[in-house]
């Protein structure tokens, strides 16, 4: 049964995951995304699931791999400084390929930064925050509606592969209200896989949810990871395009920025200037099939980001092979403002900026 | 006279070091569980470090680490199946000090799962160093050679005494260096479980244990300093048994 409301980003991705079939959720506050919490804590119940308000985000996310590792769908969501704090348990989900649903609402800034939106978390959610090599499938709404479905989604895509899936948000994303349609409600049964634990008689085969190179063996547990790692970045790159046929430079953001950007790309076009957009989905796998689609003389891309360095950059040039130069418009704790990135494209294709070096 | 038996659950001879209580624990931990005909719904949640090769010792599902987060790990497992045996292995390091704020809120939330904490005094897994919440004052470990200086390195505590204040199941503190402190024992560890079964709440039995690699001894002398210096710190008997009605 779809629905429509009209709510909050965080609400949506709470709402979304009730409606995945997610019954078990633990957090810990934090602005700006405590309304996934909130929410989670008025409504889990009455869907038949449990939620916790953890005594930490460490302890949160444990909890959370306790449940996922049992079988249930489970969720658990932070921002900046309370992300930091997911990195032990997100290292320990990859380690034995438990699939959960985890989301980072950035926030601006560098320790405890600041309560507004940034965009400066990227590098820690596509990169990886915890030891060991591991990859977190990265889902980036830019609207309400994406809140919801890309949540939906985030559930089966984690199976799949069984692997975490991060659903990286901004702040602005999450305190914005939009009307969404709603997904129907699905149940899912805590036994579909034969990965979980629980208790089980004696003839049948145990699993042991840790390190899985100790029960596999080194090299097959080594070729697994690097064959999922592959097989996830061949197949699941998602990307928007906007106007890149013909564009000579080409904006890159995700979650608000790119809100702004798709703005900023129609004004431009209003006075013939030919500007473009692409908006990375999945920020991880970075989506350099989109770049096959740009128009082969573009001049330039132009990051578009809530940073100071432009974290973003890398995967740019790595996408493009390094063949075109990449600008950044960072505007660090404020969001980008259109006529600001019209100018700042304007200074690019005139030549009067400098290209980044990545950091 | 009935004759001694391996119980089926274990599956391995355990490699812990000779004269440590780890072997013994899980040897009642699985005569437990099979008298009270529960194996087939157990689930193991070891911590890492030694309690860790439980995980294979036992023919059940486990899951392991990370450090000090069993109880929540636990309480996660324990809501997605609540009509499964779930408990958790766990030494002093992670119940006592870097799991302690995880410890305390299974506690007083609590959830009805069985816990097990295996107090030797130090950290076994990485090589002896001091373990802050439960070295004695004086004892020389590997990160203080010199002996545990009450004002540089801090002082023990009796962290089941201070949890029994909250308002959970039971708490007991038992002991491994006779035959009748192991009987004792493994009540506490039977009552644990049969508070799960009753759907009571949470259940915490530490248990007194010899690392006699770590400190150096040899196991009898090892044993003996458990009785004559640790019980002295660390007091055996039941802390709280709150005898409740089921709790769900």
């Amino acid at each position: 049964m779809a629905e429509q409301a009209f709510i909050k980003g965080n609400e949506a991705i709470a709402e979304a995951a009730i409606r995945a079939g997610c019954r078990f959720y633990a957090g810990y506050p934090i602005t700006p995304q405590s309304e996934i919490l909130e929410y989670m804590g008025a409504h889990m119940a009455e869907a038949g699931g449990t939620f916790i308000q953890g005594e930490s985000e460490v302890a949160s996310i444990s909890m959370v791999w306790g449940a996922a590792a049992a079988g249930n769908r489970a969720m658990t969501s932070s921002s900046g400084p309370g992300f930091d704090l997911k990195q032990e348990g997100l290292s320990y989900l990859s380690s034995c390929d438990v699939p959960a649903v985890v989301v980072s609402m950035m926030r601006y800034g560098i320790g405890g930064g600041d309560i507004t939106a940034g965009q400066d978390s990227y590098l820690q959610a596509v990169k990886g925050g915890g030891n060991g090599d591991y990859r977190l499938l990265v889902l980036c709404p830019n609207s309400v509606q994406e809140c919801a479905d890309l949540t939906y989604g985030a559930f089966d895509l984690a199976e799949k592969y069984r692997n975490v899936v991060l659903i990286l948000g901004d702040g602005a994303v999450g305190q914005m209200m939009q009307n969404v349609n709603l997904p129907p409600r699905v149940e899912h049964d805590i036994n579909s896989y034969d990965w979980v634990i629980k208790g089980k008689p004696a003839c049948a085969k145990k699993n042991k949810a840790t390190n899985l190179n100790w029960y596999v063996g080194d090299k097959a547990w080594s070729e697994h990871v690097y064959s999922k790692l592959h097989t996830m970045q061949e197949n699941e790159q998602r990307w928007e395009n906007f106007m890149v046929d013909d564009a000579e430079l080409v904006f890159v953001a995700i979650g608000v920025s790119s809100r702004v950007a798709k703005q900023t790309v129609k004004m431009a076009r209003a006075q013939g200037i030919k500007l473009g957009m692409v908006r990375p989905i999945t920020a991880w796998p970075f989506p350099r099939k989109a770049f096959e689609e740009v128009n082969p003389d573009v001049k330039g891309y132009m990051v578009v980001e809530m940073s100071i360095i432009g974290q973003m950059t890398e995967d740019v040039y790595g996408a493009t092979k390094y063949t075109k130069p990449v600008y950044k418009h960072c505007t660090h704790i404020d969001i980008p403002i259109a006529e600001n990135l019209l100018e700042a494209a304007k200074d690019a294709l005139a030549g009067k900026l400098k290209p980044e070096v990545a950091l | 006279m009935e004759a001694l038996r391996k119980p089926e659950l274990i599956v391995q001879p355990c490699g812990f070091c000779g004269g440590c209580g780890h072997g013994i624990i899980q040897r009642l931990i699985a005569e437990s569980l099979e008298e009270l005909n529960i194996a087939d719904k157990a689930i193991n949640c070891v911590d890492i470090a030694c309690c860790f090769w439980t995980i294979d010792g036992l023919n059940l599902d486990g899951i392991a680490g990370p450090h000090g987060r069993m109880p929540a790990v636990a309480t996660g497992i324990k809501a997605t199946r609540p009509d499964d045996i779930v408990y958790i292995h766990a030494g002093d390091g992670a119940s006592y000090t870097i799991g302690i704020a995880e410890l305390t809120h299974i506690c007083l939330r609590d959830v009805p799962v069985t816990m097990i904490v295996v107090n030797n005094g130090v950290f076994g897994m990485t090589g002896g160093q001091l373990s802050p919440g439960t070295t004695l004052v004086g004892q020389k470990t590997t990160s203080t050679p010199r002996g545990r200086d009450k004002i540089a390195n801090g002082q023990p505590g009796d962290f089941l005494a201070s949890l029994s204040h909250h308002d959970f199941e039971f708490a007991a503190r038992g002991a491994l260096y006779s035959v009748p402190e192991i009987a004792k024992t493994k009540k506490y560890i039977k009552k644990g479980f049969e508070n799960q079964i009753a759907k009571k709440g949470f259940s915490l039995i530490e248990i007194l244990s010899a690392c006699p690699t770590n400190w150096n001894m040899p196991p009898v002398d090892a044993n003996k300093r458990v009785e004559e210096e640790m019980t002295k710190v660390f007091p055996l008997g039941i802390f709280k048994d709150r005898g409740g009605k089921s709790n769900g």
